[in-house]
């Protein structure tokens, strides 16, 4: 029997892809959040010093995997939400790596310590950034059958741009106005049986 | 460039379509997220285009046999690739600082702190694997990434093999690649 452990901080953040995925699929898993200050202690053990890890063991066998996407990309394999057939999984790959880009400009706000580059970059993110991203998303999604990236149903993919607008907080009504199948997908992860459970549930975090 | 080593690495042919910065304007509009490289992947009547070089080399591997052995083998893979993803995206990102003393800042802290310790554990993985290889199972498509990243530090990759006698070795099992060796004598030379 394989068990699961996620070690990341006490926030969304990186880690909320993963914990999204296992809340999907219903697999449990140990939900371990590390406090800041333990932080030295954990970095030690992981593979590249970074959190989100998670430690995987079979029998026994354990493997310490980072990377929140290489990560989401494994579980979703095991859970059956990356796509169907290699092409389409390479589709959710490749949309995949535009939901990453979009999420590190978003990073570099939130890091920004200077009052003034923060403005800036925030009305870059506002005005050029996020629309251009979100206008491929908005035209895959206008097309499809589901409401998800993917005729073939959910895959990690949809949680992983769900949690992204979900960081934004409220910024994201202002980007649901102008994209309606972008806000359908948020709503649809929203209302899925198993997530919204965990929505209910899980801590509550600023980011 | 990993997509091109990984069709070479795999003796599977390919259209290698090079063009330069003033005709990428012709062919931005058929990429799907209008960026380069982008892949045209023809069975049949049917096309699939593809964009973002990792998941493109990704598909590639598990059609070709180079992503490892197992699942859990080829997200490890994939986790390696993600980190040396990171360290080319900090490139990038000095690459195009317009500010003089930052982009010297920037560029010191990676190349003396941020590389270094990258490497070390990197190092220490291939040592770990006993194959030589990123993977334990041998050749992997991030060994192939990894030896780009390597071959674009240009005159800094001698000390990076003076430090970390795994990689070098890595390095040179890659290098040595019948297949692989071929290449590199016939591909054009470019500066990136």
């Amino acid at each position: 029997m394989v068990t699961y452990k996620l070690y990341y901080f006490n926030m969304k953040g990186r880690g909320e892809l993963i914990r999204l995925l296992f809340a999907a699929s219903g697999q449990k898993y140990e939900d371990f959040r590390i406090e800041k200050n333990d932080w030295p202690e954990y970095k030690a053990k992981s593979p590249f010093g970074q959190a989100p890890y998670l430690e995987i063991t079979n029998g026994k066998k354990t493997m310490i995997l980072s990377q929140s996407v290489a990560i989401g990309r494994y579980l979703a394999r095991k859970f059956g939400f990356a796509g169907k057939g290699d092409e389409e999984q390479a589709m959710v790959d490749m949309y995949g790596d535009q939901i990453s880009d979009l999420l590190n400009e978003f990073a570099k706000f939130m890091m920004e310590q200077d009052e003034t580059k923060k403005q800036e970059i925030f009305q870059k993110l506002q005005n050029e950034i996020m629309p251009f991203h979100m206008k491929f998303f908005e035209a895959k999604l206008a097309q499809s059958k589901t409401g998800f990236f993917f005729d073939s149903g959910l895959t990690w993919i949809d949680l992983y741009l769900f949690n992204l607008l979900g960081l934004l907080g409220d910024q994201r009504n202002q980007l649901f106005e102008h994209f309606k199948a972008v806000k359908n997908l948020y709503d649809k992860v929203s209302e899925h049986g198993k997530i919204k459970a965990y929505l209910e549930t899980r801590p509550e975090t600023a980011m | 460039e990993v997509i091109r080593l990984i069709f070479e690495t795999a003796g599977k042919p390919y259209e290698d379509i090079r063009f330069s910065f003033e005709k990428w304007p012709e062919y931005k509009p058929t990429a799907p997220f209008g960026t380069a490289p982008f892949l045209q992947v023809t069975n049949g009547s049917e096309t699939l285009w593809l964009s973002e070089s990792a998941s493109i080399a990704r598909y590639l591997a598990r059609k070709f046999k180079l992503a490892g052995k197992s699942d859990e083998e080829s997200a490890i893979v994939d986790m390696y690739a993600d980190q040396i993803t990171d360290l080319m995206d900090q490139i990038a990102k000095i690459f195009r600082e317009k500010d003089e003393n930052k982009k010297k800042e920037d560029q010191q802290k990676l190349d003396n702190e941020i590389i270094p310790k990258y490497l070390e554990r990197f190092d220490q993985r291939i040592a770990q694997s006993r194959s030589g290889y990123l993977a334990p199972s041998g050749l992997t498509w991030v060994d192939l990434y990894f030896f780009n990243f390597l071959d674009i530090q240009g005159n800094k990759t001698e000390a990076i093999f003076d430090k970390f006698a795994n990689i070098k070795q890595l390095d040179q099992k890659v290098r040595s690649n019948p297949k692989i060796a071929a290449y590199l004598k016939r591909r054009p030379v470019t500066p990136f």
